[in-house]
């Protein structure tokens, strides 16, 4: 038992706290009514997950068929955690398939509003190895093994998005699309879908139910071939059918002073067009966003590449630091491993992350990546797919 | 009471003072019935006078009641036996909400909350200027702030609330699922911190009308009133303020919390429901029942009247315009209005479940305007999956 002298000495005390708390109130000291930190924060920094070059395992939690060509993975963290990214980014997998590991980027079809799980959607390209791998072979329990999300195609500041998909081209592009009307009230979203028949439309109805229950957007669905009594545009995405729904798009437009941004995904030729009409039509360049989606090569691009290891000088975060690179070993690999604070994420050519600058030297490049004309053009180098040729200098910015 | 022009004849800082105590003397006296007030009158001594929560001091409260043991195990309430299974599959870890979203409470295009949680033009027109949208931003993140802070002190109560009455209720199924919940509210506690410390950082002291229900709560050794104050009175205000702010959040993060948390709550009320609509009708007599439905008209007319966010008052507003302007300026307050019609559309329904919404007490809720709530779903017809997905149709 507490003992008596104990006991008085707590009420004292007590008592002693609320007489200098109604002294001090009175004289108008109070405290804030906010509470102070005691000593550091019991929870950790929560960030992404850090990039790595080694891909970690997801399980695929559900697989199901879009259209008889299309298939949507449902993913999940193999350690539990959220699959946290945003949307219009990409995953690159690595798929091992008769001996070979074959890297493939999948962009996110999935809101991130509905994690902690996330899907990817992959469409057969004819004659492809894992798209067509993953459409019949892919099962709940698989696991796959990923690196990211990457890639900047995402939602920017933006208030008014006009949005150019094609087939597969859906993916990303339903995400940002799904992700901002979810959120937000002032943006609007225009989005124009190409097939070729109508048996081709991936997510039919989430798009038309988003367009339904969002008066700030729009849905147009365009088929090649369509069916009979078929109210769609018909076409595929060329001048013919953009032309007419671009001039319709401008013409019902509420506030013409607003931020618009153009984002384009789908296969090569539409996208390629796309770009010259809006180009032509006055859009600048800064405001027109692409995907591309391509397979990297299958093996490095060997030829020319010194046999032995060459010194490579690498300018990061103010240092210089020399770095070997053995026969074989990309710039990002090397650099890596000595310790120089490289970015990167896909680690395949797909995302730009690990752009910097060749300041002095030769590389070989793996084709096909995500640079541009203009980035080439300036010096920029991918370092997760270039090999130097002899000694070189590299600047990362 | 003191007069308001003996009021203006002090020094403005005693003054502001004296108008505290003031409006907390006013407050008890707002409370009619005679046993109700001597039952919170100790508590508001401590909590609004002495100020007890916020004096940067552990509060220490004697907390006596039976713990109630049963050697014999018993399968006595096949209904809470199905929320312990149910409360057991529906087990979360805090961790793994997207911790990683980073939130920034000042950014226009992801507003915490809508504008008219605050009634600017009332407030612009008491002190005579215009909120710039940087002033407004701040408020909306003190507002935010503030009712998590709330949340968060609330959560404490219900933890320890929740062990205790998992000592003292009879139901040996009722014990078993009181565990559960005891582990709710603990996660509770962890991701409102984390939020207010990582996200918002910042952190509110309670509220001082908030730490008079705990208080009173912690003191009574009647189980059965820590279960009404806490199961269906402040998670009824918890369930009306989760709600109205998860359905209309644009921060998804908060949005997931809430989602995970409102899920939990809803089993507690329902807990509540279940426990005491059988004691209320099998082990109370007439008078004591009477006392607890007076009680709970007192508590929830408490709550929507003085849950006024007095603290964002202290730190932006005292000296420039008095309490009772800050009073009338939050009530006006749409938000505000939708806050309080969640709550009550949920505490009432349980109220008249549980045997305390008679034909004797109907007259007084009908006299402030809550007679509308009457014939609504209590928490036992309402599962947390209806909730939420009545919260997002409204959205
Ligand atoms: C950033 C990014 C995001 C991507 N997101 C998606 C996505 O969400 N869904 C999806 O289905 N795919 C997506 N892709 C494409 C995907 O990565 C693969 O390129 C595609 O699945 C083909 O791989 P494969 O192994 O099946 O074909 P491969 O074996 O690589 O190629 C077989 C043949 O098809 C040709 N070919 C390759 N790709 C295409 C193509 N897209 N169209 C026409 N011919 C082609 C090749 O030149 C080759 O002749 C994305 C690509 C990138 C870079
Ligand atoms: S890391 Fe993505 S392009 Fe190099
Ligand atoms: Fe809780
Ligand atoms: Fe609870």
């Amino acid at each position: 038992m507490e003992s008596i002298a104990r006991r008085l000495e707590r009420r004292w005390n007590t008592l002693k706290t609320d007489l200098t708390w109604i002294g001090r109130d009175l004289r108008g000291q109070k405290r804030p009514p906010v509470v102070a930190r005691r000593g550091p924060s019991r929870y950790p920094v929560a960030t992404a997950p850090r990039p790595a070059l080694r891909p970690r395992p997801l399980r695929v939690e559900a697989v199901v068929r879009e259209t008889p060509d299309a298939v949507t993975l449902h993913l999940a963290e193999g350690d539990g955690t959220p699959l946290a990214f945003e949307a219009g980014q990409f995953l690159t997998f690595h798929v091992e398939l008769d001996g070979q590991t074959l890297k493939r980027a999948y962009s996110l079809s999935s809101s991130p509003l509905d994690g902690p799980g996330a899907t990817i959607t992959v469409k057969r390209v004819e004659g492809g190895r894992v798209s067509n791998h993953l459409n019949d072979h892919a099962a709940p329990g698989d696991r796959l093994l990923a690196l990211g999300p990457s890639g900047s195609f995402v939602a920017g500041a933006a208030t008014e998005l006009v949005m150019l998909a094609g087939g597969s081209g859906i993916t990303p592009i339903a995400s940002i699309a799904e992700t901002l009307l979810r959120t937000r009230d002032d943006v609007r979203v225009h989005l124009l879908y190409g097939n070729r028949a109508e048996a081709d439309v991936i997510f039919r109805d989430r798009l038309e139910a988003l367009a339904r229950s969002h008066a700030n957007s729009s849905l147009a669905l365009a088929l090649e071939a369509p069916p009979a009594g078929w109210s769609g545009l018909t076409g595929r995405l060329d001048e013919a059918v953009l032309g007419p729904w671009l001039d319709r798009l401008e013409h019902d437009r509420l506030e013409p002073s607003v931020d618009r941004a153009y984002y384009v995904c789908g296969p090569e030729a539409m996208m390629d067009g796309a770009r010259a009409l809006l180009s032509a039509r006055g859009v600048p360049p800064e405001a027109i966003f692409e995907e591309r989606f391509r397979s990297p090569a299958d093996a490095p691009a060997s030829a020319e590449l010194p046999a032995e290891a060459v010194t490579v000088r690498v300018r990061a975060a103010g240092r210089d630091t020399i770095v070997p690179v053995a026969p074989g070993q990309t710039l990002l690999e090397a650099g890596l491993a000595a310790g120089v604070p490289m970015p990167f994420s896909c680690a395949m050519g797909g995302c730009a992350a690990c752009k910097c600058k060749l300041a002095e030297g030769e590389v070989v490049m793996d084709e096909p990546n995500c640079l541009t004309d203009r980035e080439r053009a300036d010096g920029w180098i991918l370092a997760c797919s270039s090999r130097p040729r002899g000694p070189v200098r590299l600047e990362v910015v | 009471m003191i007069s308001e022009r003996v009021v203006q004849l002090l020094p403005s800082r005693v003054r502001s003072q004296v108008e505290g105590y003031a409006d907390a003397l006013s407050t008890l006296l707002e409370v009619r019935d005679p046993r109700v007030l001597s039952s919170i009158g100790p508590s508001a001594l401590r909590g609004t006078v002495l100020k007890r929560g916020k004096q940067g001091v552990p509060t220490t409260m004697p907390a006596s009641h039976r713990a109630y043991f049963d050697w014999t195990y018993p399968h006595d309430f096949p209904e809470m036996k199905e929320l312990y299974d149910r409360a057991k599959r529906g087990q979360w870890d805090g961790d793994a909400l997207p911790w990683h979203t980073s939130v920034d409470p000042f950014d226009p295009n992801v507003p915490l909350v809508p504008e008219d949680f605050f009634a600017y033009d009332v407030l612009e027109e008491e002190i005579g200027v215009r909120f710039t949208p940087k002033e407004k931003a701040e408020l909306q993140h003190a507002m935010v702030s503030w009712m998590l802070s709330q949340f968060l002190h609330g959560e404490q109560g219900a933890l320890f609330a929740a062990a205790q009455v998992t000592e003292a209720v009879q139901f040996f199924d009722g014990k078993l699922y009181g565990a559960t919940q005891v582990m709710d509210e603990g996660r509770h506690v962890e991701v409102f911190h984390r939020y207010l410390d990582t996200k918002m950082e910042k952190l509110y002291s309670i509220n001082d009308n908030l730490f008079v229900i705990i208080d009173a709560l912690m003191l009574d050794s009647r189980w059965d009133m820590k279960f009404l104050g806490m199961q269906i009175m402040v998670e009824g205000v918890a369930l009306g303020a989760f709600g109205t702010l998860y359905r209309e959040t644009k921060e998804p993060l908060l949005r997931e919390l809430l989602k995970n948390v409102i899920q939990d709550e809803s089993r507690h009320v329902h807990y509540g429901v279940l426990a005491l609509r059988e004691h209320v009708l099998n082990e109370l007599d007439e008078r004591e029942r009477r006392e607890r439905e007076d009680w709970s008209f007192e508590v929830a007319l408490l709550m929507r009247n003085r849950f006024l966010a007095y603290e964002i008052y202290e730190e932006h507003f005292e000296g420039l315009i008095t309490r009772k302007q800050w009073r009338r300026a939050v009530a006006a307050a749409r938000g505000m209005e939708r806050f309080r019609h969640v709550m009550f559309s949920r505490m009432v329904p349980n109220l008249r479940e549980i045997g305390l919404l008679s034909d004797r007490i109907r007259p007084h809720y009908t006299r402030v305007g809550l007679d509308r709530y009457f014939g609504g779903l209590a928490a036992d017809q309402l599962s947390g999956d209806q909730m939420l997905a009545e919260l997002d149709q409204a959205a």
